[in-house]
């Protein structure tokens, strides 16, 4: 059985852990406000709202893509869809859409006006800019987007005054008419609802996000046994360990980017993970199932191999580390054993003075996969001798790549050395053609993001 | 006043096709589609599909109850494939079972032997090869030879421009639902409820009455759902034959796959100016890569051939056109419909002029806009011209000089990054060019409690226009607009509708709207003169939703007005037709008077290019359009700022990928569509002040298409910055993906 809350209603479902919420509240449960328009999590317009009780007994919303969220990891959340947001009266997002004309064919507004809502209920600050980004996987082929982002400061000035974190803010946001008054009684009603314990069959298939799992083979996961991450507390930590940076296999793109850990150490992540997927997508997607996924092409692997990152493999076998360099045997072939996962990912700190940078290309900037990316991290001696330099690229090989930068070290970083490691790039690269680009402009393009490195770390001088 | 869908639209309670529950028994259809480009077939076996679990039926060509026949202009697109395919993804057989995922699983079990033929997928190929739908049109104005001999500086090359997917949320999808005595209805999502009704009577074997197509509203449709009628008949056929209600609903991929797209363009053009940059003499031959059947593409390509000098004074011109036959799924229309195609050749090579010259393209366009008197290379003087009011309202906003200063200042500055900018003038028939469509009918019922209906042709896909018919009928009856309401579409209701496209909509359905209702009020006004005994008829009135007489104010509310005349038995309905007058055009001379009227505006856009690494930013876009005596400014806002968005996406990042098989390989993964941080900071859209139209309802003006024009300002601002770094290149084509900045800034030479 599942249970979970869906907007004020109980619901114990006996329907299979793999059939998506989407599916479940059109089809299931006959609520037809939440759209399907591409069912993979490439629009938004079915987005929900996901609220999880923590240990501290307040809930936190996220907003998620119901195409690729299975029931089975919603099993004692509070799951709302447009019906569980306006009475007789509209909410305060609802009336500034309308307000500012901020709909027209209206297939994506339920999605927008629940991202918009996720945003007030969620964000550690309701600033405009914040306010954009959480609808950054909002798509909107209508308006032109104008009358969205007014509304959305509109949003955020009537707001203004709301300062109390986003634990303690319900209240305030009932009393805004942000969420109905039921939402304040939530994280009692989900106190009393038991989860199951993650399933450990032996055969279950593993879901940390399914953000990409449920884009393959939904098909084939609505019949499998699943094992949810997000139902293993024992996997949900950031921590400073010494010298490394510890993260366990269940922390989501966008705790990871937002975490203090990550803000103090790594500052320049917060941007760099922005662009890795939009708010509805980074709100349920792993770092660790981003490595596992193997994709040539991934902007966590490609920023995690310049880290030096270090991946926890553990199985009936015990537990092994192994470095994420040494992670990739071929083409989406892995490390892990099939019973196996990685259930922690080690970062080790930056040394004193190294410089970090992480450069994306895709076509269009935001919320799309890369045609080619790279990470560098480079420390430099006196006499700004290269002591310690990782470069990596992804899109130009059929795993994301370390590339062999050995002969540089000890070089004098100077336009001639960064010349010769541009070209060096180009010449392991062995891009294909194909939808992201063609081979041409991807071996080009990586010698560019190499010179795009020096030149912006160059202007950024000894920060991260 | 707003589109007042927005206040369901919010809650999630609008009504689309899946949000109508599914009736008892509902079955699921998917179509098999063909995975050759062209081929014979020599063998279909569906014996297996057939006997799938939950499978109702297969059906083939064989099975079609009456024509096996959707071709939309030329009838020369069947349903079902017979003995050929022409394309990959043409459907070939249909699959209806219990679940989506029964039908699904079922595919698998078709057996189809198909021999493949050799397939051409490039329009020039095509065109040398004689492949094209239709005739080559050619028109000739002035003396071509003789302008050229005068012209001190001549632009020639080639250019392109390529396909836009609609990416409309709500894919294609009909629900059809059996009734007594062989009659059917069917919920669609589409553009056209006349042309589909046929359809649909055609493929079905039965007479048009016993067919009612009901259409509530769309996800969108950007035209995209206008033409091609496979996935309404198609589902329908099954519910007819089946007596089960059946609906069919494309996957986003298989949508983007098999379903036409805005029509990829290619160009020669030949533009000569005098010393002082008038222009003298263009050519421009247009190769439209149309696909494999004609669908809607030579009506796409006539309007591009009357768009061809765009919002220029053009003296001599020679303007030719082939619709291109190729084994890609049939193109079909797209918001712009041509115009934006037709517009891209003439502003392209102005810029190209405008390097000869040593001049800016702005000095360029502004010298050789349209003015009052001057005459279209189809024959038609024109009066009324806003061009140059447009334009100069923009420079008063925007400082063209002072802005194109900007950004050589900026370029001279800076070594990483270019500023590019370009002011679009846009000037935008208004009418179907095919004449015919010209017409409209509205049925508006007075309840005897008030309550007001309004039925016409027009579908409502967001672009508001059934707000615009309810505030047509408000002020022509003089009640409050919370009075009326305006129906679904219904062909049983409005028959012949003609499609909701062209940017017609409001203009034709408003027209029929104000006609129907000003009989009524007519009617209405002479009973209530009677029923008040009022000794001077002429000062009877109606208005703010109550009679008045004289100077007395309100005498009678409009409640007891209906339920009084109705008692009278005065008749409250009524019915009326619009047919747009004095147009005409004949194809055969390429003369006449196509539009009623033109739509014009004039934008600046401004982009940085960093070339370092071939990305850029659209800084800013700035418009004025001319809306005439807008109808809603909220929606005509609204209108243009959708529109120079979806512009700007065909101009920048949209591009579609095919196999050298010709399977499309882009999907929804990889087709990127403007997201709200595209969007430049700096966009800002004015409707034209003092603007009046008498060519449309109340002196509005048209809104739904002129607008999207204004995108190419993006591609031309890019073109404007990559120029600025090399011109050893010919301009490239359109769009200009960060691929295609980067590639023409560090890639080899074309063709090494």
């Amino acid at each position: 059985m599942t249970s979970f809350i869906l907007n004020e209603r109980l619901i114990s479902t006996g329907e299979r852990p793999g059939l998506t919420v989407l599916e479940f509240v059109r089809d299931v449960s006959c609520l037809s406000g939440t759209k399907e328009a591409c069912r993979e999590g490439e629009c938004g317009a079915c987005t929900v709202l996901v609220g999880r009780r923590g240990a501290d007994g307040a809930v936190s919303y996220k907003a998620c893509a119901s195409c690729l969220l299975p029931i089975g990891d919603v099993d004692g959340c509070h799951v709302v869809t447009v019906e569980g947001l306006s009475g007789a009266e509209l909410t305060l997002v609802q009336k500034l859409i309308v307000e500012h004309s901020a709909s027209q064919c209206g297939f994506c507004t339920p999605g927008i006006v629940l991202s918009l809502t996720g945003f007030c209920l969620g964000a550690k600050k309701l600033s405009y800019e914040g306010a954009v980004d959480a609808l950054d996987g909002n798509i909107c082929r209508c308006t032109g987007y104008v009358s969205i982002r007014n509304a959305a400061r509109a949003l955020c000035a009537s707001l203004a005054k709301m300062d109390l974190p986003p634990a303690k803010r319900l209240g305030e946001l009932a009393a805004a008419g942000v969420v109905p008054a039921y939402f304040k009684e939530i994280p009692a009603r989900l106190a009393r609802l038991e989860a199951e314990p993650a399933a450990a069959g032996g055969n279950a298939v593993l879901v940390a996000g399914g953000t990409d799992l449920f884009v393959q083979k939904p098909g084939q996961l609505i019949d499998s046994e699943l094992c949810f991450l997000s139902r293993r507390p024992d996997l949900n930590y950031i921590k400073i360990d010494g010298g490394v940076l510890r993260v366990g296999g269940a922390v989501t793109i966008e705790e990871f980017r937002l975490s203090p850990e990550v803000l103090l150490h790594f500052p320049a992540l917060e941007k760099d993970f922005l662009r890795h997927s939009s708010a509805i997508l980074r709100n349920k997607a792993t770092l660790a199932g981003n490595v596992v996924n193997a994709s040539p092409i991934g902007d966590a692997t490609v920023i995690l191999l310049a880290l030096d990152a270090r991946m926890v493999i553990t199985g009936t076998g015990g537990r092994r580390e192994v470095p994420l360099s040494k992670f990739y045997l071929s083409y989406k072939k892995t490390d892990l054993g099939c019973s196996e996962l990685v259930s922690e990912i080690v970062i080790p700190l930056l040394p004193e003075g190294a410089r970090y940078h992480f450069e994306k290309i895709s076509n269009r900037a935001t919320l799309d996969t890369a045609a080619v990316n790279s990470a560098l991290l480079l420390t430099t001696g006196p006499g700004g001798a290269i002591t310690d330099l990782k470069l990596s690229a992804g899109g130009v090989a059929e795993v994301p790549l370390l590339l062999n930068t050995e002969s540089f070290k000890g070089q004098k970083l100077d336009a001639e050395t960064v010349e010769a490691l541009a070209r060096a790039a180009e010449g392991e690269a062995r891009p294909i053609d194909d939808i992201r680009g063609s081979a041409a402009y991807k071996k080009l393009l990586l010698g560019q993001l190499v010179r795009a490195h020096f030149a912006s770390t160059a202007a950024a001088g000894e920060a991260v | 006043m707003k589109n007042e869908d927005m206040l369901m639209h919010v809650r999630g309670t609008s009504r689309f096709i899946d949000d109508i529950p599914a009736p008892e028994g509902c079955l699921h259809a998917v179509l098999f589609t063909s995975p050759v480009a062209r081929g014979k077939i020599r063998s279909l076996d569906v014996s297996k599909a057939a006997a799938a679990p939950g499978v109702a039926a297969v059906y083939t060509h064989k099975d079609v109850p009456g024509l096996n026949q959707v071709g939309h202009i030329l009838k020369d697109q069947p349903l079902l494939a017979v003995d050929s395919v022409e394309y990959i993804g043409q459907p070939i057989a249909l699959v209806v079972a219990e679940s989506r995922r029964a039908a699904l699983l079922a595919l698998k079990f078709i057996q189809a032997d198909i021999e493949p033929l050799p397939a051409v997928f490039s329009p020039r190929e095509a065109a040398a090869k004689g492949l094209i739908h239709g005739k080559r049109r050619e028109r000739v104005t002035g003396d071509l030879a003789g302008a050229y001999a005068r012209c001190k500086y001549v632009a020639q090359g080639k250019l392109a421009s390529g396909p836009q997917e609609h990416f409309y949320f709500e894919t294609q999808r009909a629900l059809a639902v059996p009734g007594e005595h062989d009659t059917i209805k069917v919920h669609a999502s589409a553009q056209s409820p006349g042309a589909f009704h046929h359809h649909l009577a055609e493929v079905l074997g039965i007479p048009m009455h016993k067919v009612e197509l009901d259409i509530r509203r769309l996800g969108g449709g950007f035209g995209g759902k206008e033409s091609t009628a496979v996935w309404i008949t198609a589902p329908a056929m099954a519910a007819y034959l089946l007596k089960r209600p059946v609906k069919l609903a494309l996957s986003r991929n298989e949508d983007i796959a098999t379903t036409g797209k805005r029509h990829a363009y290619e160009y020669d053009y030949k533009l000569g100016l005098d010393g002082e940059g008038k222009i003298l003499a263009y050519e421009i031959d247009l190769y439209q890569h149309a696909g494999a059947c004609a669908d809607i593409s030579p009506a796409v390509l006539g309007r591009s051939i009357l768009h061809v000098s765009g919002s220029y004074n053009i003296p001599s011109l020679r303007v030719s056109g082939v619709s291109c036959r190729t084994n890609i799924p049939p193109n079909n229309a797209f918001r712009g419909f041509g115009v934006p195609q037709g517009t891209l050749a003439i502003e392209a090579a102005l810029t190209h002029a405008a390097e000869l010259m040593g001049v800016t393209p702005e000095e360029l366009k502004r010298r050789n806009l349209l003015r009052d008197g001057d005459t279209l290379p189809y024959g038609v003087e024109l009066s009324g011209v806003n061009a140059v009011r447009c334009w100069d309202t923009l420079d008063k906003q925007a400082g063209i000089a002072a802005r194109r200063a900007a950004v050589s200042a900026y370029n001279a500055a800076h070594t990483d990054n270019k500023k590019g900018l370009a002011v679009v003038p846009v000037c935008f028939g208004i009418s179907f060019a095919q004449t015919a469509l010209n017409q409209a009918s509205a049925l508006v019922n007075i309840y005897v409690d008030g309550s007001v209906s309004v039925s016409t042709g027009a579908v409502e896909m967001g672009q508001g226009v059934n707000a615009k018919i309810r505030i047509v009928a408000a002020r022509t009856l003089g009640i409050p607009v919370d009075r009326v309401r305006v129906d679904t579409t219904n062909t049983s209701r409005i028959p012949n509708a003609s499609p909701t496209s062209a940017s017609t909509g409001a203009d034709l359905n408003g027209m029929a709207t104000k006609l129907a209702c000003e009989k009524l009020r007519e009617r209405l006004l002479e009973f209530a003169a009677r029923h008040l005994s009022c000794d001077d008829p002429a000062g009877v009135s109606i208005c703010g939703g109550a009679v008045c007489v004289g100077e007395k104010g309100p005498v009678m509310t409009w409640e007891k007005l209906a339920a009084a005349a109705q008692w009278a038995r005065v008749d409250l309905s009524e019915h009326a037709f619009y047919a747009t007058p004095n147009l005409h055009y004949s194809v055969e001379t390429e003369q006449g008077r196509p539009f009623a009227y033109y739509s014009y505006g004039a934008s600046l856009t401004e982009v940085n290019l960093d070339l370092l690494r071939g990305t850029y930013t659209v800084e800013a876009v700035e418009v004025v359009q001319d809306a005439g005596e807008s109808l809603s400014p909220e929606i005509d806002l609204g209108q243009v700022q959708g529109a120079v968005v979806q512009g700007m996406g065909w101009a920048t990042m949209e591009q579609l990928r095919y196999a050298p098989d010709g399977r499309v390989l882009t999907g929804v993964n990889c087709y990127k569509v403007p997201d709200i941080k595209f969007v430049p900071a700096r966009f800002e859209v004015t409707l034209l002040k003092d603007s009046s139209n008498p060519y449309a309802v109340c002196n509005s003006k048209a809104i739904g298409e002129p607008p999207l024009v204004h995108g190419l300002g993006a591609y031309l601002a890019l073109v404007d910055a990559l120029r600025g770094v090399r011109k050893d290149k010919p301009i490239p084509p359109l769009p200009i993906t960060p691929e295609r900045a980067f590639m023409y800034l560090h890639g080899p030479e074309e063709g090494k």
